[in-house]
């Protein structure tokens, strides 16, 4: 069963990430890699990708003649895709697991972040 | 440079969706198909997926021992993702034109949808995040 366990936060939550210093960034990233190779190894990895900035962000609809409207302004409370991992595993526990691991990723002074991570099955194609 | 285009919902939105006509499902599946052989075609397609309920979903914390800790329990105004395309284009221009025709999928009674598409740029590293 494929997951995908999702990383999100607010805009006030990703400004408090660039006050890292470059040390806990280093400290994270190395746990994150580790992450990836042990689901690598596993044959549990399927995908991972890191999504730019929320600055970046817009909400994009079609008008009646077909061209996009663009918006970039959102509730202070929207939550942000900060990025993902696609996992192929046996259980949802196991998926739950392996959301814990990225969870307890170490950020300032190596204390665990304990970032909330949505854990999503995807839908049965048919 | 690639994006991904996301359709979230409030779990009323999908409650909504939930009563549609079996005959509004289908067109809007022939639309969603349609689009995603125009991206094929047109070399712009990377990956789509639809994800499973808002009611299965789950969020998961690192608790003190390193178990995760497991809550099903969101707030009304959580907004989750549906599901979402990737796409390489030449522009954010080719990005914004298909997350419009996106949009524009058929809901009920046939009338264009008018979803709103979160338009996001991903890395191609995360040496890119800037930390």
């Amino acid at each position: 069963m494929k997951y995908i366990l999702l990383m999100s936060g607010t805009q006030s939550g990703v400004q408090g990430y660039h006050a890292w210093s470059q040390k806990d960034v280093e400290a994270h990233m190395a746990v994150l890699r580790a992450i990836n190779k042990e689901l690598a190894d596993s044959g549990e990895f399927v995908a991972t990708q890191g999504l730019t900035g929320p600055g970046e962000a817009l909400t994009v609809r079609g008008e009646k003649n077909g061209l996009p409207i663009t918006d970039g302004v959102f509730p202070e409370s929207k939550e942000f895709l900060l990025g993902y991992w696609i996992v192929d595993v046996a259980t949802l526990e196991r998926a739950c697991a392996i959301a814990g691991r990225i969870s307890a990723a170490p950020g300032p002074g190596n204390v665990p972040t304990n970032m909330p991570i949505e854990v999503r099955r995807f839908a049965n194609h048919g | 440079m690639k994006y991904i285009l996301m359709m979230n919902g409030k779990k009323a939105d999908f409650e909504r969706y939930a009563q549609w006509s079996k005959e509004d499902l289908q067109a809007n599946v022939v639309f969603m198909r349609a689009f995603s052989k125009e991206l094929k075609d047109s070399g712009a397609f990377v990956a789509t997926e639809g994800l499973a309920w808002p009611s299965e979903a789950k969020l998961v914390r690192a608790g003190k021992d390193g178990e995760p800790v497991t809550d099903g329990v969101f707030p009304e105004s959580k907004e989750f993702l549906a599901g979402y395309w990737i796409i390489d284009v030449d522009s954010p221009a080719q990005a914004y034109k298909i997350a419009a025709r996106v949009s524009q999928a058929p809901g009920p009674g046939g009338k264009p949808g008018n979803l709103p598409i979160e338009v996001r740029q991903v890395l191609s590293s995360h040496a890119d995040l800037g930390l």
